[in-house]
């Protein structure tokens, strides 16, 4: 039999590229968080620098994803019914709870190491000096046990927010692509993959070029790239042999689809290019300059994993033939959304660093006072 | 036996080989994505339909009807008569396959559970409905259904699906698309009252009715008489229609595209 499909409608993407930013941002948050635990919340002297910069992206990617999620509804104000009418069955329900818990934890987490920090400027001048005053509340030294206790918290919620982003789309038996569980981990190890190089990012960009966080990360990326190796392999092995499911959509769309194959391509090469990437720099560690190129591929990966799974996939038609269309759209719910996204999550990242001493958290020195502070690794501009 | 349940046997019994598909269901479901209790509606009814595909001339009447009755924006359809030209590889024979589609009014919806809000629920009469003032318009229910069933209306900006113009049936009428049908292949009716036309027309063709993706194991309420079952999933075909395109690769022959 030979078929011709002759009218069907076609069929629009109903999650916009908004989605991507927020499980991209949130995967973020979470997994940067765990990169703070050992240094802001076990206190580990060796893994203090990276703890400063991890938390810092920690909070302000947390206080950017919810606005995301928002945006991707099509009633925004109508938010409130998440709390007025929540449905106990449903995993986003579970998620509009867990989330502003984890949000809410991580920011008290922020206030209660930096406030520290922030007391010192109390005498400064302007805006800087006015925040550290009123900011902190009061002149009382951050016991260690609030930032365990909160830090905890916040792990606790985080790993709801992690369970939850996974398993909301991993149940959607509508779309044989997401139904696996191999989607949660993935989405968990890429969410890693992308905070050890948001770490790396923010150690170049900050200039606090802090040589040990900087190979530590490259370290976390390096294992998860391995993990994330072998959790693929799992995945084709589980569903090879099988003539319906995940695995056997994935090769159906990349068989049938140029698009699909240049993306499949892709992510393969750019796993390979970071995995050799640092692999090298851990050999060599002359290249280590250029670790920030590694930190920004590194995030392209959790991106692109991100936008191949929820964007590409809603182009597979479930009841027609072919493939449905998507075009970015060029506005808010499309290029402006996702531009717009990351501008915000600059712009909060540029207000903590000009209000918030972080450098200086945890016993942290201020290399603006100590430029020696920056000896150990050879300043590469 | 209860013809409802009669009916969830003899499916159960053909997506028995689709459940090892389905490895998750065991995992996640402690209660979460579970259905909610149903609300609303009649509960001694159970409301189905039964298209019988020998009397479909692919007119499309319902689609136009039904439009116009729930004024779905241009583009976006509650209901659409999904049509393919099929040949036959030994006999080179041209054949027409037409598809009524519409919400299957699952006994098992995947749609329900997944509403952050219980803004899409379950009536006690089998209908699945949404309540479009309280509906955030998030999406997941469109994500979950299996049939493209559901799409978010861009005037309300709130889920949208066929209702089996639940409105018409309070009033004592038909639904528009069983109306307008030309053929009179669209019957809806109580499956649960065993004098209806479809629950003797159930039990007249018992075998040979089918479902759209049964492996799926959502029970829809949607049978169809007279199905091929290469069509019951996702037909292999080429798609036509949105291959027309100019001299410069351009798609031609799309209208209604958001306007
Ligand atoms: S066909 Fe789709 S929208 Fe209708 S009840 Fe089934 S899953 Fe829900
Ligand atoms: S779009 Fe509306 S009806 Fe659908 S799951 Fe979201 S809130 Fe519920």
């Amino acid at each position: 039999m030979q078929s011709i499909e002759l009218i069907a409608p076609r069929y629009g993407i109903a999650w916009y590229p908004w989605a991507v930013q927020y499980f991209f941002l949130i995967a973020l948050s979470y997994a940067s968080l765990w990169l703070a635990v050992p240094g802001v919340i076990f206190g580990r002297e060796n893994w203090k620098a990276a703890g400063r910069l991890a938390l810092l992206g920690a909070v302000s990617t947390a206080i950017v994803a919810p606005i995301t999620l928002l945006a991707d509804l099509h009633q925004p104000m109508r938010f409130w019914h998440f709390y007025a009418y929540p449905n106990p069955t449903s995993w986003m329900a579970l998620g509009s709870f867990f989330l502003p818990l984890y949000v809410g934890a991580v920011v008290v987490l922020g206030w209660l190491v930096w406030r520290n920090p922030m007391r010192a400027h109390a005498n400064a001048g302007g805006v800087q000096g006015w925040l550290a005053r009123i900011v902190p509340l009061g002149q009382w030294e951050t016991p260690r046990w609030a930032v365990v206790l909160v830090g905890l918290a916040a792990v606790v919620f985080s790993l709801g927010v992690m369970i939850y982003t996974g398993a909301e789309v991993a149940i959607l038996k509508a779309r044989p692509l997401w139904h696996t569980e191999y989607l949660p981990a993935m989405f968990l190890i890429t969410g890693l993959i992308g905070a050890a190089g948001l770490v790396v990012v923010l150690n170049r960009f900050s200039g606090l070029r802090h040589p040990r966080a900087g190979d530590q990360m490259l370290t976390v990326i390096l294992v998860s790239l391995v993990l994330a190796g072998l959790v693929v392999a799992g995945w084709l092995a589980q569903g090879l042999t099988m003539n319906e499911g995940s695995v056997a959509a994935a090769i159906d769309s990349v068989r049938n689809n140029p698009d699909w194959r240049g993306l499949a391509y892709w992510n393969v090469v750019v796993g390979v290019v970071l995995f050799l990437g640092a692999g090298l720099m851990e050999i060599f560690g002359s290249l280590r300059g250029t670790r920030w190129i590694l930190g920004l591929l590194a995030l392209h990966v959790a991106w692109m994993f991100r936008w191949t799974v929820l964007m590409e996939v809603q182009t597979v038609a479930r009841n027609s033939a072919g493939f449905q269309h998507y075009a970015i759209d060029p506005g808010s719910q499309g290029i402006l959304g996702i531009v717009g996204s990351f501008g915000l999550w600059l712009a909060v990242v540029l207000i903590i660093n000009m209000f918030v001493p972080w450098r200086t958290a945890l016993g942290g020195r201020d290399e603006a006072e100590i430029p020696s502070a920056v000896q150990g690794e050879p300043n590469y501009g | 036996m209860d013809l409802a349940r009669r009916l969830f046997l003899g499916q159960a019994a053909r997506i028995t080989a689709g459940a090892a598909f389905v490895p998750l269901a065991s995992v996640a479901e402690a209660g979460i994505n579970d259905q909610p209790p149903r609300r609303g509606g009649d509960p001694e009814k159970r409301y189905a339909m039964l298209i019988d595909l020998r009397r479909c001339i692919g007119c499309q009447a319902c689609t136009v009807s039904c439009h116009i009755e729930n004024q779905a924006p241009l583009g976006k359809f509650r209901t659409i008569v999904s049509q393919s030209e099929v040949q036959s590889t030994e006999t080179g024979g041209l054949a027409q396959f037409m598809l009524p589609r519409l919400c299957n009014h699952c006994d098992n919806p995947p749609c329900v559970p997944v509403c952050p809000v219980g803004a899409t629920f379950q009536r006690e009469d089998g209908i699945v409905v949404v309540d479009s003032d309280r509906c955030v318009g998030c999406a997941y229910c469109v994500q979950a259904c299996p049939y493209d069933a559901r799409f978010i209306n861009e005037r309300t900006q709130t889920a949208d699906k066929c209702t089996f113009c639940a409105h018409r049936l309070e009033a004592g009428l038909l639904p528009a698309c069983v109306e307008s049908c030309v053929g009179g292949a669209r019957i809806i009716g109580d499956i649960h009252d065993p004098k209806s036309q479809i629950s003797r027309m159930i039990d007249e063709h018992y075998d040979e009715l089918k479902v759209l993706k049964p492996e799926k194991n959502t029970s829809p309420h949607v049978f169809y008489l007279g199905m091929d079952e290469r069509f019951a999933t996702r037909p292999a075909a080429v798609p036509g229609l949105w291959d027309v395109r100019d001299h410069e690769g351009q798609e031609l022959g799309y209208e209604y595209a958001e306007h």
